[in-house]
């Protein structure tokens, strides 16, 4: 494979029929400036129908070429149609790259295509890097738990294919290009192939201690937590101050709290006004999903890497921190 | 009869790793080797299958050969025998050349109707590994399983329930099929007495790159790894913050809802 031959960098545009999913353009924004880089061509691909004002949002992004394409197999998201879809697609043009956006489908079908193409696949990036010596992406990710950052590259094979979680980059439209080329493609999938069939969907209730994305206030427990009689604390404090409970990781790993109370890269994005981390080690992975106003932590050794993300810090025992946040907080 | 295959990894205990202030590098020495916590909730899960509807399940890994402790932790759970797949020519390989080597192991054992899968694994973390063993397979896949509901033996069609973001899907989906596995209906099983005594006697068949007929050398390992690591570097830190110290914790608690009261 001579990767001279590989142009383009293109990223997936996820939609429900109605409205593009956020993760697409912060995809496309980011591309754009890796394209300006490596003079490659900005490409979105759009399967199915979309309405023309969402597609006007996309070449916003400053795109330089729209894929759209028609056909059978694409009314809801499945496996097969999709990786079907990249596979002929990436084969017919020679795509450099391919963004998809880090979503529960978005991860199913992105490493299928990679395989079925056997080329490599990254996941997670929170930096991506234009080298021009090689003209390779570096999808720069964090490694062992986000002790470290670890640089990926897809050095002899195209394209290059990345995942990338939502939230991770920003939705900065640099306008319209004065000509977006569009392209047309008909490409079915016959129905009968999918394996899958949706049988029924259940939305989740809405419950207001889940939506930790919307609260001004995080109190945050890591895994210096010593165990589940601890928690009501942490609770309470933050009852005292409006806000509500979330965790790491490593909680919700020893079942001590939901999956959807986790903050970070791989759980939930936050942007409170004030964060306070008790017991929180710091790892990039749940640093890289708090943009908070003030960012409190405590944790008793002084090494922690949370205290360089910190406003303040306190070096303490938390439970005993905690406890005397709520007498005072109660007087 | 159902043919279960789960698929297992140990990993190095990440959350007991830490980085040598000095250097910069990891500190693997004394870091713990660990069944992979959500493989254990993708083993509940296959065991649940095999206790409801019957059937024989499966284990396989890739690893060195202290792998083994693993397949013997999870047979003690109720798996049947075990696939340890170790050669060093198997060794750096990214998930690309990981799936086409368990993949090309487990065909040379028997045909699979269901594979198990954890979501992700705590080292690598990538959550690549069941989308591309699908692809291998040639089965469906349902990624962000959390129920399997109802078996058709006959029709060889499974109802099961998917996580997404905003809500649960139930699918109907034909077999062969893989699934990566939340762990919300499945925890993680303790093994009885009994168990860990059939686990000590229950096979392993290793299997190197020599046991397996037409294995193409250049996709497994480092050679047929795609993706490549040129680098790593200790996480750049911001200056740290304001710790706050006034001589007594209630002062210093004081002090602290002072700043956050501003």
């Amino acid at each position: 494979m001579d990767k001279k031959n590989y142009k383009d960098m293109w990223v997936y545009i996820e939609h429900d029929g109605a409205q593009v999913h956020p993760v697409s353009f912060e995809l496309c924004c980011e591309t754009r400036k890796l394209c300006d880089k490596s003079g490659d061509k900005l490409v979105a691909v759009v399967a199915g129908d979309l309405p023309e004002s969402e597609l006007e949002k996309i070449k916003d992004c400053g795109v330089d070429k729209l894929i759209l394409v028609s056909g059978t197999g694409y009314e809801r998201y499945n496996t097969e149609a999709y990786t079907n879809l990249f596979t002929v697609l990436c084969q017919k043009y020679k795509a450099s790259a391919v963004m998809v956006g880090g979503t529960t489908n978005g991860r199913d079908f992105a490493p299928r295509f990679a395989a079925r193409l056997e080329t490599g696949c990254t996941s997670d990036a929170t930096e991506l890097i234009y080298n021009p010596e090689t003209s390779d992406i570096e999808f720069v990710e964090p490694a062992a738990g986000g002790k470290i950052m670890a640089v990926i590259t897809i050095p002899v094979l195209r394209p290059q294919v990345g995942t990338i979680r939502p939230g991770t980059f920003k939705h900065i439209p640099v306008g319209k290009k004065a000509k977006v080329e569009v392209i047309k493609e008909e490409i079915s999938f016959p129905v009968e192939n999918i394996r899958t069939k949706l049988m029924g969907f259940k939305a989740d209730a809405f419950d207001p201690e889940l939506d930790i994305a919307g609260s001004e206030v995080i109190v945050c427990v890591g895994a210096g937590l010593k165990d589940e009689e601890s928690l009501g604390r942490y609770r309470e404090l933050a009852k005292l101050l409006g806000g509500k409970l979330a965790c790491t990781r490593p909680l919700v790993d020893r079942e001590l709290l939901p999956y959807k109370l986790q903050v970070g890269q791989s759980g939930v994005m936050i942007k409170p006004k004030l964060y306070i981390g008790f017991g929180v080690s710091g790892a990039v992975n749940h640093v890289t999903g708090i943009e908070a106003g003030k960012f409190i932590a405590v944790n008793k050794d002084p090494d922690a890497p949370i205290f360089n993300y910190c406003d303040y810090g306190i070096v303490g025992d938390m439970n005993e921190v905690c406890d005397e946040m709520i007498a005072q907080l109660k007087a | 009869m159902l043919k279960i295959l789960v698929c297992v990894k140990q990993v190095p205990d990440v959350d007991q790793m830490r980085m040598d202030p000095a250097t910069g590098n990891l500190i693997r020495a004394g870091v713990p080797a660990i069944l992979n916590p959500l493989d254990a909730n993708a083993l509940s899960a296959a065991v649940k299958v095999k206790e409801t509807y019957g059937g024989e399940i499966t284990l396989i890994t890739m690893g060195p050969p202290a792998a083994e402790a693993v397949l013997r932790e999870c047979l003690a759970v109720g798996a049947d025998k075990a696939i340890l797949v170790t050669d060093r020519a198997f060794g750096n390989a990214d998930t690309l050349a990981t799936s086409y080597s368990i993949v090309s192991a487990a065909n040379t054992q028997d045909k699979y109707d269901l594979i198990f899968c954890g979501k992700e694994t705590l080292d690598g973390a990538t959550g690549q590994m069941g989308s591309q063993l699908a692809e291998r397979f040639n089965a469906a896949q349902v990624t962000s399983a959390s129920l399997i509901k109802e078996i058709d033996l006959e029709k060889g069609k499974l109802i099961v329930e998917r996580e997404l973001e905003t809500g649960i899907e139930t699918l109907e989906v034909s077999m062969p099929c893989l699934f990566t596995m939340e762990k919300t209906n499945y925890p993680v099983r303790i093994p009885s007495l009994k168990g860990k005594l059939a686990a000590k006697k229950a096979p392993v068949v290793t299997i190197t790159s020599q046991d397996i007929p037409g294995l193409d050398k250049q996709r497994i390992g480092d050679p047929g790894s795609p993706t490549k690591v040129p680098r790593m570097f200790p996480p750049v830190m911001p200056e740290p913050g304001v710790i706050l110290d006034e001589g007594g914790l209630d002062a210093t608690v004081s002090k602290l809802l002072e700043l956050i009261k501003e």
